[in-house]
């Protein structure tokens, strides 16, 4: 067991190390019934050419949507049908933004940047489950798509997870 | 022990997370470009990242099938491979894992041509390591024939111990060759050095292949029967070596060329029968043997129960051998121009031998030692004599690890390989043409779980070939004037079980993902 420990511990401090290799968001836990400042990390771009576009699918139950504008970019949100109706401040919303898209801006691979909305996440959603933001990161050269979720019964470590959607983890409103 | 559980519980989810933990280095472009074919060897395969990676494992497998030695050297953001100068014609395959900078592996295989593109033929092998092969397995069938089967006898038949000399002898042979046989083929398979025994790498690369569950059966059946001998009581027995000899027939159900001949419905029930046939019949010369010798007088008795089964199991084991041959030979001329007709045409021969000898005994010895118990020379020299045709038949038996059967040079090119997949989100159904080693056309077909066709905006083949440590190979799929998908000229160099993974992209933000295998030979 006293051998066993420091492999345990170096294992663990090795998968808990920031994939910083990944589109992720910053905080990766929220409560749901509140408000949800999202921070996507975009470290690289696509093998090596630069990102000119960012697009964001907004998952159902997340409302709100708010996002910062960013200099240099232009902002654009991409509004839709939600699939049931949702209550934010006491009015009614059917409809409302489903993708959010920075486009016409320039980060080069050897750049980092954020980008940054607000949002509500509504009781709908359930505690203790993981909420995927698929990703589209379009570059001068190529597409990397950040939307692989996987499959249902193997949350954590799911087959074909190269390239991951950023994962937020939903817990009860406290 | 709370504490221990909980260390290994965490060592398990770590490893879980680190594995998935995919990372950003990736493969920009290679010289020679992924898929060439060239007409003059290279002297090197350079292939570029997109940041500074260091090579972990790099391997080359060359046209003949052979993993060979490679100088490797990364210079800035590429790795330099110097490739040995007697690269034979036809399509090499280059493996690589490297780390990129964040700490995280990257996997990836490519393959380049030399003059075209070609399918390895497994490597003929007439070194030391074939005849230690050949040896380990005619130790695993003593361990399965000889001692599951003689603990079978003397737990349902010979109610005693004679014989149980031969049958433990038998067992431990069976065990230790059974490990020895997994170890060598992982040699084999990445033809490395005996000292290769001392890593991980052979044991998990055969334990990948149809001998890795095969084996394992195996040693589970020999273990059972070793345990059936010491067991206090008869019904503890009778249970133990019944399931052994369950596990004897799975085992031989699992692996081999006749394993994998389709139709699988008639090859493997015929393979567990004729396994368990072949153990009733083997098992019981040894202890009968001993029984002769003695002058037992509880011999008749046990003759009697013994042919009462008998008669009917080797009419059991004629037909399963019979169905068997047919299937793997395809035609009767290739008894005597293949060289596992030939083999096959050795067995049958003492197989003819040895019925006349069960004849002998069913007919003249069994009827004079039930007449007078003492009366024993007759069978104990006929059983005698089975047991050395025995021996002989199961070398011969071994030798067909080194043979394709012919049907494996038939059947290929007559039909290309069809692979249905089908989950609740979706179907694929895959058609690979000619679906043996070498140049593959893949058809994709498309279909929504409920069989409608799926419109989807990409589709990404990925294969890999675990067994050999060939890494994923991904190739972009494109989609036909007949609405399915298309990828041409997918060099399979190598014979195995290829993982297969089929990617659609059918929204901008969602796609479907189906895998299988694919048994290329």
């Amino acid at each position: 067991m006293s051998k066993l420990a420091p492999a345990v511990i170096l294992l663990v401090a090795i998968a808990t190390a920031p994939a910083s290799a990944h589109i992720t968001l910053e905080k990766r836990q929220a409560a749901v019934g509140s408000y949800y400042k999202a921070v996507f990390a975009v470290p690289h771009g696509c093998a090596g050419s630069a990102t000119i576009k960012l697009r964001v699918q907004i998952p159902e139950g997340v409302i709100g949507i708010k996002p910062m504008p960013k200099p240099g970019w232009t902002l654009e949100m991409v509004k839709g049908k939600y699939a049931t109706e949702y209550e934010l401040h006491g009015s009614k919303l059917s409809e409302g933004v489903k993708e959010v898209v920075w486009s016409g801006g320039k980060l080069a691979d050897d750049n980092f940047d954020e980008f940054v909305f607000s949002s509500y996440l509504t009781q709908s959603l359930k505690p203790d489950t993981t909420l995927y933001f698929p990703v589209v990161q379009e570059c001068e050269q190529g597409v990397s798509r950040w939307i692989d979720v996987p499959a249902e019964g193997q949350a954590g470590h799911g087959e074909g997870g190269k390239t991951p959607a950023p994962g937020l983890k939903l817990i009860a409103k406290p | 022990m709370a504490r221990a559980l909980a260390a290994l519980a965490a060592l398990l989810s770590a490893l879980c997370i680190a594995s998935t933990a995919w990372a950003h280095a990736t493969l920009v472009s290679s010289e020679p470009a992924d898929g060439s074919v060239l007409a003059e060897p290279p002297k090197m395969v350079q292939l570029h990242f997109n940041e500074g990676v260091a090579p972990a494992v790099i391997g080359l497998i060359d046209a003949a099938g052979k993993t060979r030695e490679i100088a490797t050297r990364a210079v800035g953001q590429s790795v330099l491979i110097v490739l040995p100068d007697d690269l034979p014609q036809g399509t090499q395959i280059v493996s690589y894992r490297v780390v990129s900078q964040d700490g995280h592996p990257v996997a990836g295989s490519m393959v380049f041509s030399i003059g075209a593109v070609t399918g390895a033929a497994p490597p003929a092998k007439a070194s030391p390591l074939a005849v230690l092969i050949w040896l380990a397995r005619i130790g695993v069938y003593l361990g399965l024939f000889a001692g599951v089967g003689g603990a079978f006898f003397a737990a349902w038949i010979g109610q005693g111990p004679d014989g149980s000399m031969v049958g433990r002898i038998a067992l431990a042979i069976g065990l230790v060759s059974a490990v020895a046989s997994l170890g060598l083929q992982g040699l084999d398979l990445l033809n490395l050095p005996p000292a290769g025994l001392m890593t991980s790498a052979p044991w998990i690369s055969a334990l990948a292949t149809s001998l890795g569950p095969a084996l394992s059966i195996a040693i589970g059946a020999m273990a059972i029967a070793f345990c059936a001998w010491k067991s206090p009581g008869i019904l503890i027995a009778l249970v133990l070596t019944t399931s052994a000899m369950a596990g004897v027939g799975l085992s031989l159900a699992a692996s081999g060329h006749a394993a994998t001949a389709s139709p699988q419905w008639l090859t493997k029930p015929s393979l567990f029968l004729h396994g368990i046939a072949v153990a009733y019949w083997i098992g019981a010369l040894a202890p009968l043997a001993a029984m002769a010798y003695r002058r037992n007088d509880d011999l008749p008795r046990a003759l009697r129960q013994f042919s009462a089964i008998a008669i009917p199991l080797v009419g059991l084991l004629v037909l399963s051998g019979l169905a068997l041959s047919i299937v793997q030979l395809g035609s009767v001329s290739a008894l005597i121009e293949t060289s596992y007709g030939i083999l096959l045409s050795i067995k049958l021969a003492l197989v003819i031998l040895l019925l006349a000898l069960a004849v002998l005994n069913r007919f003249v010895a069994t009827p004079a030692v039930v007449a007078d118990y003492k009366n024993t020379r007759l069978l104990l020299r006929s059983v005698l004599a089975e047991c050395v045709l025995v021996i002989g038949i199961l070398a011969v038996v071994a030798g067909w690890r080194f043979t394709p059967p012919p049907r494996a040079s038939i059947v290929p090119v007559v039909t290309p390989l069809s692979i249905h997949i089908h989950t609740d989100a979706a179907m694929f159904q895959v058609l690979v043409s000619p679906g043996k080693i070498g140049a593959n056309d893949f058809v994709l077909q498309l279909m929504t779980g409920d069989a409608a066709l799926l419109t989807a905006k990409e589709a990404t083949l990925i294969l890999s070939l675990p067994e050999r440590g060939i890494e994923p190979m991904e190739r972009r799929a494109t989609l036909g004037p007949d609405g399915y998908w298309h990828v041409r000229g997918v060099a399979l160099p190598q014979p195995g079980r290829w993982r297969m993974r089929i990617e659609a992209l059918v929204t901008d933000f969602q796609k479907v993902t189906l895998e299988d295998e694919l048994s290329v030979q």
